[in-house]
């Protein structure tokens, strides 16, 4: 072949072999995840957070230099992701096969990872370990649809609910705060019909926790189909209906985020917010006045309390895996949990810890009285979010949801078609 | 007789040797090195991905799994997607409401702010400045002016034009206009500063001559200006299609990033971001949508295309 025609093939050469490399749209399914860890605790690995440089910086490589000393010849490198894009920069690491070794997940984000073979399936490799954490949080990372258990359960967060009493005062509802749905929806009728759209007692419609908190069984024993689409789960979404119909919702607050209803509480504009244990200070550092107004109470439910919990996963493709293991069981040990739950406000998931006082002694102050209620809802809450629930199925179902309020459909159609969204976004 | 040939014979030019011509023979790699850099960039950065979105598109690939070929089933899919007929609803209603606007309007403004001046000056900066914003900082702004509790409905309250609140962020219609409203009056300085330069080649014999005549400034500049700038707006026609088509930002931060209220107002832009990012990306899917919107817009520019070159024959 001639240099002429090498040259013109290049260009055609470089776009077929690139083409070729990139139609399957990430890597291969890689289903023989090990089997078990063997191997010395030796060698580098990486280990990566999300958003906890700015105020742990000091805890974490505090950590990092206790297993260091306590493992010599291993090396952990941190890595701190921002809070913004973190789902995004978990989907390019994982399409490139280069997730780190010990990654901060939670378990929607542990579930797809699972699903695609890029985690360790800890019920083969360190059954015992399920002793060391709280049931409710091993069970969170348990996929019974992959038939395995891929994260360490680490933190757990949950709270109270945060009411505005100036707000609920001049809109008509005084009296003992509500701590169960029918009590909210009832405080946020009497409310409509006094301050129509200048305050609302809701500031968001539900979303799937919520339908768990309500009563409704959110998916079948079996974890392979969704099930909030009977007639409990109607009779929420009829509830945020009639709210609507008689102005106890604006057509803004139907397409709010978690942000925009914390902002829409620090306004004024809304009476009560499902808070976490962060709320309080947040609220006394950024909307003072309003923390002055605001009253804590239970979270409301009709069956547990609901909490969020972030676990630490190791890839299956490490190529130190016994490191990997050791340091991610290190870091969510009772010991280190427990140092990082003083630090940060949040709850420990390992057995035991939430016994210790700093989670059951009184010292009379606000904070203290809001860590003991929300610890002692941790003990007996439920991660409702079902892992397999995507964030996809998440914002599908709020849109439905919106449609179903503004009349543009039929509640049981909205759910069904959700139901039907979700299904269809499983593993296949 | 024979007269002496003073002039010697130059002969014809060969292509052997080391003549001129055949030195350049011999470089013909030349044109295609200097070439090398842009047709890489070409290759790798347009060429490579519309090839793999094609390919992708007849896949069931997901972003973590690869994928297995479907022949037309997204296609097939899509035709039943709600949400797809949705997006282009919105984005179709987008040009037809966006590009006159977007070529009439800053025409106006052009003929009013061309000429000397400070004023004029001042004029020109000021309807320029929104171009040189990123559209997330004018999102944010609008957001702020037309949410339900902002500047423009507590004015319309206190002018006691409205009782409640107008909802130029919640409902479907309104939140879509005031979308276009954005991508309008962020786009006008643009589109005028490409006016101002076909205007200044608008020859000013043709202005004289009107005046003369007794054409006043509307009949000038309906019967000089506009036909003057005529290629250029059918040009600008093109660009405001294509950026109407595609428009992401404005309608992103006015809806906070959902799409609307129950998702009406999606464009289709902003449904392959959502199909194909994020851990559970539907990377096939996203492709096939890519691929109609390739088509939809190709066929929007080819029908533009045909129109002016029939208008000029």
């Amino acid at each position: 072949m001639s240099g002429k025609r090498v040259l013109l093939a290049l260009p055609a050469v470089l776009a077929l072999s690139l083409s070729a490399c990139g139609v399957a749209g990430g890597s291969s399914d890689d289903s023989d995840a090990q089997s078990t860890v063997s191997g010395e605790v030796k060698g580098e690995i990486s280990f990566q957070t999300w958003n906890l440089k700015g105020g742990y910086e000091e805890y974490f490589n505090g950590l990092v230099k206790d297993f260091e000393e306590a493992n010599p010849g291993t090396t952990v490198k941190w890595i701190d992701q921002p809070a913004e894009g973190y789902q995004d920069k978990l989907s390019a690491d994982a399409a490139a096969g280069a997730l780190p070794d010990v990654v901060d997940v939670g378990p929607e984000a542990a579930f797809t990872l699972a699903s695609a073979g890029m985690l360790l399936d800890l019920s083969k490799t360190d059954a015992e370990a399920e002793a060391n954490y709280l049931p409710k949080a091993w069970e969170a990372n348990h996929f019974p649809s992959l038939g395995g258990t891929y994260a360490y359960p680490w933190y757990l967060n949950t709270g109270p609910s945060f009411f505005n009493t100036a707000v609920l005062e001049k809109c008509g509802v005084t009296g003992e705060l509500p701590t169960s749905y029918d009590a909210l929806f009832t405080a946020g009728m009497t409310m409509a019909e006094k301050c129509k759209s200048d305050a609302s007692m809701v500031g968001r419609l539900p979303a799937i926790e919520n339908f768990g908190s309500y009563g409704v069984p959110l998916m079948d024993e079996a974890g392979t189909t969704f099930t909030f689409n009977d007639a409990k789960g109607v009779e929420l979404v009829n509830h945020y209906k009639e709210l609507f119909a008689a102005g106890g919702l604006t057509e803004a607050t139907l397409n709010e985020l978690q942000t925009g209803e914390v902002d829409a509480f620090k306004a004024g504009q809304v009476g009560w917010l499902p808070g976490s244990s962060y709320t309080l200070k947040d609220l006394k550092e950024t909307a003072p006045k309003i923390a002055e107004t605001t009253e804590i109470s239970p979270q409301i439910t009709n069956d547990q309390p609901n909490m969020y919990i972030e676990s630490l996963a190791v890839s299956a493709k490490s190529e130190n895996t016994a490191t990997a293991v050791a340091f991610a069981k290190f870091a969510t040990d009772r010991e280190n949990q427990l140092a990082f739950s003083q630090q940060a406000a949040i709850f420990p998931s390992a057995a035991g810890a939430l016994e210790d006082e700093y989670f059951t002694k009184d010292d009379g102050t606000d904070e203290t009285a809001l860590r003991l209620e929300s610890a002692k809802a941790v003990s007996e809450a439920i991660v409702y979010w079902p892992a397999a629930f995507s964030s996809k199925s998440v914002d599908y179902l709020r849109e439905q949801i919106a449609l179903a309020v503004l009349g543009k459909k039929d509640v049981q159609e909205a759910l069904d078609e959700s139901v039907e969204y979700a299904n269809g976004n499983l593993p296949q | 007789m024979s007269t002496p040939t003073l002039v010697k014979p130059v002969p014809p030019p060969t292509r052997q040797g080391r003549g001129g011509v055949g030195r350049t023979h011999d470089r013909w790699w030349a044109p295609w090195l200097f070439l090398a850099p842009a047709l890489g960039i070409v290759v790798t950065f347009i060429l490579f991905p519309f090839v793999n979105t094609l390919a992708l598109s007849v896949t069931d690939a997901t972003l973590l799994k690869p994928g297995h070929f479907i022949g037309v089933d997204n296609f097939v899919r899509l035709w039943d997607d709600e949400r797809f007929r949705t997006a282009m609803t919105n984005s179709l209603l987008y040009v037809v409401c966006v590009v006159p606007v977007m070529v009439a309007a800053p025409l106006v403004l052009a003929a009013l702010v061309n000429g000397g001046g400070r004023l004029l000056g001042f004029f020109r900066t000021a309807y320029y400045l929104p171009v040189i914003m990123s559209s997330v900082i004018v999102g944010l702004i609008w957001t702020n002016l037309l949410d339900q509790r902002g500047l423009v409905n507590e004015v319309l309250r206190w002018l006691s034009l409205v009782n409640e609140p107008v909802g130029f962020l919640s409902d479907r219609w309104l939140t879509l206009f005031s979308a276009m409203l954005v991508t309008i009056w962020s786009g006008l300085g643009y589109y005028m500063v490409i006016y101002l330069a076909a205007m200044a080649n608008i020859d000013q014999d043709l202005y004289d001559a009107a005046s003369v005549d007794g054409a006043g400034p509307v009949r000038r500049f309906l019967n000089v200006t506009a036909p003057g700038v005529r290629s250029t707006s059918a040009l600008i026609g093109l660009f405001s299609s294509v950026a109407a088509f595609r428009v992401f930002g404005e309608v992103y931060v006015l809806t906070g990033g959902t799409g609307g209220l129950g998702g009406q107002n999606v464009t289709v832009t902003m449904l392959i971001q959502q199909e194909g990012t994020g851990l559970q990306a539907e990377t096939g899917y996203a492709g096939a949508i890519s691929v109609v919107m390739f088509v939809v817009l190709g066929g929007l520019l080819a029908g533009q295309l045909w129109y002016q070159n029939r208008g000029e024959r």
